[in-house]
Parts: C-alpha cells; sequence; structure tokens
C-alpha cells in the first residue's frame, strides 16, 4: 500500500546476548577447566568414571561456579553460579542416561531388524533359530490392536471424568478423585489379574485380545483424567464466562471453548496414557498369552503383544533370542515415537488455518 | 413510544456465601439511554451487573432475592431459560476475552453458534459488528488471524463488536476501558453513544469524566464500614455530578474519598 519504513534486521539485533569481557572470560575458564582438571584426574589416576564424576569434577564444577558468579556479578552471583552448575550438571546427567538407553536399544535392536522382521511372525522359532526368518510381525499387529481398543474405550471414559471433576460442583468429586488418585497406583499384574480370575478363570472368556484391552483401562484412566483435568482448570474462567455471556448452553460453551483451548494438554493426556499401556507385560500374559501366530481377532484366541514378545524371548536368553528382543524394544521405540510426533503435529494450535478473505 | 428494551430491578439483595454484599437495589434502566454505574472499589458494582444477565448465579456461593424485570417480565422467573437471558442481553467484561482458538472472523461469530442459532449473512455481520465496534478498517484485512494478535485494545472491541452480533437489546459493560489508552477508550465511547439509539446500556466505570461523556443517568453505588453496597443517589447523570443530593456522593464525585 504505502511506502514502508520497515527495515531488515541487523545481525546483532539482540544487545542482551553482549557479555561482558568479565562474564566471557569467568564462563570459558569455569566451562573448560573443571573439565580438564577431572580428565586429567580420572586417566591419570586410573579412577572409576562414576566416582570421579562425583567427587572430583561435582565439587570442583560448583566451586568454579561459585567462582565464576563472584567475579562476574559480585556476592548475589554466587547462588546464580551454584544453581547453573546444579542445573546443568543434573539435566546432562538425565540426558546422557535418556541418550544411552536409546542408543544401545538401537544398536542392539538394529541387527535384528530387517523387513520380515517386521511382517512374519513366530511359528516355528525356537530359541536358536537364525534371525533369516521369524518375526515380530504378529506381536506389533497385536499391540496396535490391544492398545488401539482400549484407547478407544478409555479416552472418552476418561476426559468425561476430567470434565465431570472440572466443571462440575457435584459433592461426589472428592471421592472420585480420591479414588483416582488410589487407581493410579494400581499395580499392573494385579489389573491383569482381577481380568484373568473375575472373566477367564470363571469361563466367561477364554484368553483373548479383548481382555487384555479390559485389563489395561483401569491403568491408562487415572493418566489420562488426571493430566486432562490439570488443562481444563488451566483454561481461564473468563473463556468460559465470556461464552456462557454470549448464550451458550454449558456443554456448547465446553465443546466450543473450553475443550479447543485445552486441546493440547488433552492430547498430551492421551500420549502419556498410551505411553502408560504400552510397555505392559505382566497383565498381558495373564489375558492375552504369549501367542505365537498371526491373529487379528481380538475375540478369539491368544494375541502377541511387543512387550510379551520380548519377554518371551528374554526368558529363553540364547543369542539370537536376545537380539530379538532388542529388535522388538526398537519396534517399539519407534511405535511410541511416531505416536508421538504424529499427535504433536496433529495437535498443533492452528487458528485460522482456512484463510477466507473478503473482495473488498 | 417504544418501551421495548426497559430493564429495571426491584429489590435486588445479594449474598456470597452468609455475607450480604447488596442490599435493596433498585433501578430503572431505560431504552436508549446509557446508565453508569459508579461507586468505590468492592461495593458490588460487579456483582450487580452480573445479576442483570444471570451471569451472577454461576458462582457456586451466589445468592439473591429481588426481581430483574426485562420489558416488565422477571428474568428470574421459574420458567425462564437464562441462556435465552443472556442472548437478549449481552456483556463486555473488564478484561477482554476473545477466544483464542479462534480467529477475529469466528470470534465475531461465536455467539450465534454458541447459541445454536443460523448464520445467514456470515460475512455482512461480520463487516457491520467490525463497523459498530469501529475497527473494521483496522481489521478488515486480517479477518482469519487468530483473535490474540491483536492488541489489547483491540481486543476489547472484538469482544464488543461480538456481542454486538448477536443483536442484544441490552450492552452490559463491567469497566471496558480500564485497560486500554486514551485513544481506544474514546473510540469506545463513540461506540457507546452510537449504540445506544438501539439499546439500552449499563456500564461501570471507574472514570469520572467517562460517565459524564456517555451516560445519561447514573447511579452512586457505596458500602460503608462492611455493610452490603447500597445505591446512595440514582439520578440523571448532570444532577449527579453537579448538584449531589448526598454529602457522599459529592465527596466521591469530586475524588475526595473512595
Ligand atoms: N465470587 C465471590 N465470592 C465471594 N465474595 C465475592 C465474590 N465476588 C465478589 N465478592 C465480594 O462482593 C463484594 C462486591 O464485589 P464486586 O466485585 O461486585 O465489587 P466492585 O464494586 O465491582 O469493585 P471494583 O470496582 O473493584 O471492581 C466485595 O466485597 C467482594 O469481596
Ligand atoms: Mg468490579
Amino acid at each position: 500500500m504505502t511506502d514502508t519504513l520497515a527495515q531488515p534486521r541487523p545481525k546483532n539485533a539482540a544487545p542482551w546476548e553482549k557479555l561482558g569481557s568479565r562474564v566471557r572470560f569467568a564462563s570459558w575458564i569455569t566451562s573448560l577447566v573443571p573439565a580438564a582438571i577431572f580428565v586429567a584426574a580420572w586417566l591419570g589416576l586410573q579412577l572409576d568414571f562414576m566416582a570421579a564424576l562425583l567427587t572430583i569434577f561435582l565439587p570442583i564444577q560448583l566451586a568454579f561456579g561459585a567462582w565464576a558468579g563472584f567475579y562476574s556479578y559480585g556476592r548475589k552471583g554466587v547462588n546464580d553460579g551454584l544453581l547453573m552448575v546444579v542445573t546443568f550438571f543434573f539435566s546432562t546427567f538425565v540426558l546422557v542416561l535418556l541418550a544411552s538407553v536409546i542408543w544401545s536399544v538401537i544398536s542392539e535392536g538394529a541387527a535384528a531388524l530387517s523387513p520380515h522382521f517386521i511382517y512374519q511372525n513366530n511359528r516355528y522359532i525356537t530359541g536358536t533359530t537364525g534371525l533369516e526368518i521369524g518375526g515380530a510381525g504378529h506381536a506389533i499387529l497385536g499391540s496396535v490392536i490391544i492398545t488401539g481398543i482400549t484407547t478407544v474405550i478409555t479416552v472418552p471414559l476418561a476426559i468425561a471424568t476430567a470434565v465431570y471433576l472440572t466443571e462440575t460442583r457435584d459433592g461426589a468429586r472428592g471421592v472420585v478423585r480420591t479414588l483416582l488418585q488410589a487407581l493410579a497406583g494400581l499395580p499392573s499384574v494385579v489389573a491383569g489379574l482381577f481380568i484373568y480370575s473375575m472373566l477367564i478363570v470363571s469361563g466367561w472368556s477364554s484368553q483373548v485380545g479383548v481382555m487384555a484391552s479390559l485389563s489395561l483401562i483401569p491403568l491408562m484412566l487415572p493418566t489420562i483424567s488426571r493430566v486432562a483435568e490439570e488443562s481444563l482448570r488451566l483454561v481461564p474462567s473468563e473463556l468460559r464466562n465470556g461464552a456462557l455471556a454470549l448464550g451458550a448452553p454449558s456443554y456448547k460453551a465446553f465443546f466450543m471453548v473450553t475443550l479447543p483451548a485445552a486441546k493440547s494438554g488433552i492430547v498430551t493426556a492421551v500420549l502419556l496414557g498410551v505411553a502408560r499401556i504400552i510397555g505392559e507385560t505382566a497383565p498381558l500374559i495373564l489375558t492375552a498369552v504369549i501367542a505365537n501366530e498371526t491373529n487379528a481377532n481380538p475375540l478369539a484366541g491368544g494375541m502377541a503383544t511387543l512387550p510379551t514378545y520380548i519377554y518371551n524371548f528374554l526368558y529363553l536368553g540364547d543369542a539370537t533370542s536376545l537380539q530379538r528382543a532388542w529388535g522388538a524394544a526398537l519396534v517399539l521405540l519407534i511405535f511410541v515415537g511416531i505416536l508421538f510426533v504424529g499427535a504433536r503435529v496433529a495437535s498443533a494450535t492452528r487458528v485460522g488455518s482456512k484463510p477466507k478473505r473478503r473482495k473488498k | 413510544m417504544s418501551n421495548l428494551n426497559h430493564l429495571e430491578t426491584k429489590d435486588i439483595n445479594v449474598w456470597f456465601g452468609e455475607r450480604h454484599v447488596l442490599r435493596d437495589v433498585s433501578l430503572q434502566f431505560q431504552n436508549n439511554h446509557v446508565t453508569a454505574l459508579i461507586g468505590p472499589s468492592g461495593c458490588g458494582k460487579s456483582t450487580f451487573i452480573r445479576t442483570l444477565n444471570r451471569m451472577h448465579e454461576l458462582i457456586p456461593s451466589a445468592g439473591l432475592s429481588g426481581q430483574v424485570l426485562l420489558n416488565g417480565e422477571d428474568i428470574y422467573a421459574q420458567a425462564v431459560d437464562p441462556v435465552n437471558v443472556r442472548i437478549n442481553i449481552g456483556m463486555v467484561f473488564q478484561k477482554p476475552n476473545p477466544f483464542p482458538t479462534m480467529t477475529i472472523r469466528e470470534n465475531i461469530l461465536s455467539g450465534l453458534k454458541l447459541s445454536g442459532r443460523k448464520i445467514e449473512d456470515g460475512d455482512g455481520l461480520v463487516e457491520t459488528s467490525l463497523q459498530r465496534a469501529s475497527m473494521w478498517n483496522e481489521v478488515k484485512d486480517r479477518l482469519s488471524e487468530p483473535a490474540l494478535s491483536l492488541s489489547g485494545g483491540q481486543q476489547q472491541r472484538l469482544c464488543i463488536a461480538r456481542s454486538l452480533a448477536m443483536d442484544p437489546n441490552v450492552l452490559l459493560m463491567d469497566e471496558p476501558c480500564s485497560a486500554l489508552d486514551p485513544g481506544s477508550t474514546r473510540r469506545i465511547e463513540e461506540t457507546i453513544l452510537e449504540l445506544k439509539e438501539n439499546m439500552t446500556i449499563v456500564i461501570v466505570t471507574h472514570n469520572m469524566q467517562q460517565a459524564q461523556r456517555v451516560a445519561d443517568s447514573t447511579a452512586f453505588f457505596l458500602s460503608e464500614n462492611g455493610n452490603p453496597g447500597e445505591v446512595v443517589e440514582f439520578d440523571t447523570t448532570e444532577n449527579v455530578f453537579m448538584r449531589p443530593k448526598d454529602d457522599r456522593t459529592n465527596e466521591y464525585v469530586n475524588g475526595r474519598f473512595g
């Protein structure tokens, strides 16, 4: 329209990131010197890595952190320096642990991974059968079916519970919340035993996929409803009141305003719920047995899942069995990864994604 | 003479739990009239204005007695659905509250959707509503942007436009300008003066000049020494500010207490 006075952003348009020379000097010293001393001591004195890390590196690093804070900002900088070291140290520690778990799954599991590992089943496979045949296809299928059924049943229940807890003023909310907390502490094997003794031993049903799904419901429900409750509670009451003041019945205010505002929190809740049950082993062994055949029918016959597949081969313990177990673990990891990324993309708030411009 | 949007309260008393916070408030709000509610903080202005469209009852501990008559009919009568009351009596809150998951356009149309009415000419309604809130020119090219991309003052005018899209008979505004700059404030005041041609407007304000600029009548609320809030004086704005009958009104409007 009009001539613009706007200028392109210069490269160094963040003056707050320019540190003073004292700060820069202190941070270099503090990040390099303790690490150097630690490496020297560790290699020179042939110490155990973990022991050296905690007894040599951490104290020295803390001292240097405190000094750097003092040197840069005076007395008030000391606590900042210490806190910085502590947070960096422990978050790096946890990150490294996590990375090494993921790395060992990837490096150990990669050997077993092959196209036929994804679709073949475990028929005619013994502990010592070579990796060129057999796979976890039946377990992948079983995991998808069992987790899927549980999710489809539990998500509406859990969200309804969360809505009950946040949107109503009913007197029984306290009891429900307490029960939910108790349920969250339920050991999974107990949930499995419950279904096993009530529905299977009694002869009402045999060991089938649906029974496994049922036994996972009490594990998934509290996880989802507690996180969903939290995210619904975070929606400002002004929004809800704004909707009601426009003449919305409560249910519409909820579905059109409150729920969309809490959407990403609720997606997180569902993800955490899926993550909670996808690795469950004990209830599945009781309710769906460790099957070797491919079975897509949750109403008849046993059904394998990735965790029971892993359990089975760990139990057998031969070299190839362990490789199969690692491979299945890697598949499980990839599975969860895809799920998380997919859900994040799906839940990203895109306001006004369908532009509808008016002609003037 | 049309007396279509006549709102009146009779002996409204309000409690929160056991605490009595408003006593015997009887006011008349006439059609094509702007009525200002003034008074020191905590005297019950917000509480009162929320009783006028049944938003009050959403607070768990709320209690109420008395009547609110819209064109002679009690909105608290048993057969009346609060949803219909709120459709007829719109409300603008102190803090702008556009729906964050919706675009500007969707916000304007949200009232119709939320109350389950058909949207016939969406584009036209968006344009007229935004024009009545005097912000059409500012936002006409960004209707599909998220509502939160607007400035605070624009968000407040968007909320006004959102209420206007419902074509209410009465518009309640609780300190609509308290978070706004003088420019936005002036535009909202102009909007109010235009709107009163077609509706009844009740506005809570802490700004004495604003009350004098926009209001035809003014009610002065006061709650002394922990007593429930009461209307000390209710008259034309000119009388309340120039010839107050009560000393306490005089002191308050001249900025000597409160
Ligand atoms: N939700 C509530 N629960 C209990 N008491 C409340 C509630 N809301 C308001 N009150 C009380 O009612 C009285 C009137 O409050 P109100 O918000 O109506 O005042 P106000 O005149 O709008 O004040 P301000 O000018 O500061 O907005 C106050 O004493 C307040 O503490
Ligand atoms: Mg108020």
